[in-house]
């Protein structure tokens, strides 16, 4: 597959029959980079937020429930672990199952804040997330259906995937990556962002890196 | 490749220097010198450093190398003749070093900052479109390919027009004062970069000049095609002042304005790369 002129040099294989999980320049890229972003969730740590008294020049710093703060942790190098996951499979149902795991984890970090806006925040999110799930899977079932393989390996440069398949993985993705907007909404304002919310940001972009590639590699 | 990394900075720096001072007499001020962006980031790693008390550490700092390391490697793409996609993977990982540096101070300002960052997320849009639109034309996400294509069949500039407004617009959306800025307006101070002084602030400077010393590199390079350094420079310069014409002339958007403008110029992109793939 390292034929197409899409993501840059191969630089390490490992076959499981016909599933090949594969690193390129690009993967390999995105692998790095979450990589640095989980280690700093766990050694960072997380920011003592402030926030404006309105109609005054005060400010004011806000305490930080450790319980929730650990839970959020947790969540966070879930989340970036999945994502390790997402953007070095060489599979469609493994990266729609490492996606789906994503989306999962960024609800618990959202979740993870006792504060009624944040946890609607998280509710709203959920939902979405649940309902893209069914276009992830139902990506990747329509492409095993029409291809029988998952194998992005099988499947590079041949055009065989349906278009069908692709927008559903495209919209499953965005589904799942739709957490930054909603974290947003309510999150940032109310909870302390860095460096767990920063994890759902980093999941979120990452993921839809990697379904581009996808998209144009089958 | 790593000696060129220093010129691109200090040309980058001034760049934006020609920036500011193009704006500044388009609206009737004398404006600093060019070289004054040179100056800043010379100021600013000799300052005093200080970290605040409540930013998230080592996050504050992990953030500047970041920025700094993210746009080395898509100067090497660029200039490697590399994957278009690793371009655009760049620009995204962009975006969390945005959201990063407003995230990690615990500034209520740097923080809003990061808000409008994830609001103008549409932005990106714009360059997928010309990554699939370039693939539609040339078959090719690789910069190498995209040049040698332009040797034979011409500019890009010319053959596919609507795709380097696209990609146009994309710089636009990343160069100050412009009117998709939002993410340091004004009335939020810096923005994600209030709390980042002294050094961290330099290393940003210096992030940022070679983000458009690339983005600019990129774009003569893709739809010109591969010039003599020079030519490639006088390009590169040419495209900047239009650009800064475009930001002298245009208020700062509101964050809704500026995702609606580019989501609706991304249909009208996505509508011509249908078409183009169709009838090709």
């Amino acid at each position: 597959m390292f034929n197409l002129p899409i993501e840059g040099e191969e630089l390490f294989v490992l076959e499981f029959g016909d599933i090949v999980n594969y690193f390129s320049l690009y993967t390999t890229t995105l692998f790095l980079f979450a990589t640095a972003f989980i280690i700093i969730a766990i050694i960072a740590r997380p920011e003592r937020q402030t926030d404006i008294v309105f109609g005054t020049d005060a400010v004011y710093i806000k305490d930080v429930n450790q319980e929730n703060l650990r839970f959020q942790r947790f969540m966070a190098i879930a989340c970036g672990l999945a994502t390790l996951g997402a953007v070095s499979s060489g599979d469609l149902f493994n990266f729609s199952l490492f996606t789906a795991l994503i989306g999962i984890t960024n609800i618990g970090i959202v979740a993870g804040v006792n504060n009624r806006y944040v946890l609607n925040a998280a509710y709203n999110y959920g939902i979405v997330a649940m309902v893209a799930t069914t276009f992830l899977f139902g990506g990747a079932a329509t492409a095993l259906g029409t291809c029988g393989t998952l194998s992005i390996w099988e499947l590079a440069g041949l055009g065989m995937v349906p278009l069908a398949a692709k927008m559903f993985l495209v919209l499953g993705v965005m589904g799942e990556g739709m957490a930054p907007f909603y974290i947003a909404k309510a999150e940032i304002t109310r909870a302390p962002g860095a460096p767990y919310v920063l994890m759902i940001h980093v999941s979120s972009l990452l993921i839809f890196l990697r379904v581009i590639e996808i998209i144009l590699t089958v | 490749m790593i000696t060129l990394i220093l010129p691109a900075v200090f040309i980058g720096l001034l760049f934006h220097g020609i920036h500011r001072k193009v704006i500044a007499r388009i609206q009737g001020r004398p404006g600093p010198p060019i070289w004054q962006e040179i100056l800043h980031t010379l100021k600013f790693s000799f300052k005093q450093t200080w970290i605040p008390k409540t930013a998230s550490m080592p996050m504050f700092v992990f953030i500047v190398a970041v920025s700094i390391a993210i746009w080395t490697g898509a100067f090497y793409i660029v200039f490697s003749g590399g994957s278009l996609l690793l371009l655009f993977a760049v620009f995204m990982l962009h975006k969390i070093t945005e959201h990063g540096l407003g995230l990690s101070s615990g500034s209520p300002y740097g923080k809003f900052g990061a808000i409008r960052s994830v609001m103008s997320a549409a932005s990106e849009i714009p360059l997928f479109a010309t990554i699939a639109g370039i693939y539609v034309v040339t078959g090719s996400l690789m910069i190498s390919d995209i040049t040698r294509y332009q040797e034979i069949h011409g500019p890009l500039l010319i053959g596919a027009f609507p795709i380097a407004i696209a990609m146009y617009i994309v710089i636009l959306s990343k160069m100050h004062y412009g009117p998709f800025s939002i993410i340091e307006a004004k009335e939020i101070v810096s923005g994600n970069r209030t709390e980042h002084f002294g050094v961290w602030r330099a290393g940003l400077e210096v992030a940022y000049a070679l983000k458009t010393f690339v983005l600019l590199a990129a774009f003569v390079l893709l739809f010109i095609g591969a010039l003599p350094w020079y030519l490639m420079l006088l390009a590169m310069l040419i495209v900047l002042i239009s650009l800064s014409f475009v930001c002298a002339f245009t208020p700062m958007l509101s964050p809704f304005d500026a995702v609606a403008l580019q989501t609706v110029i991304t249909g009208v992109l996505a509508v011509y790369i249908i078409v183009l793939g169709v009838i090709g």
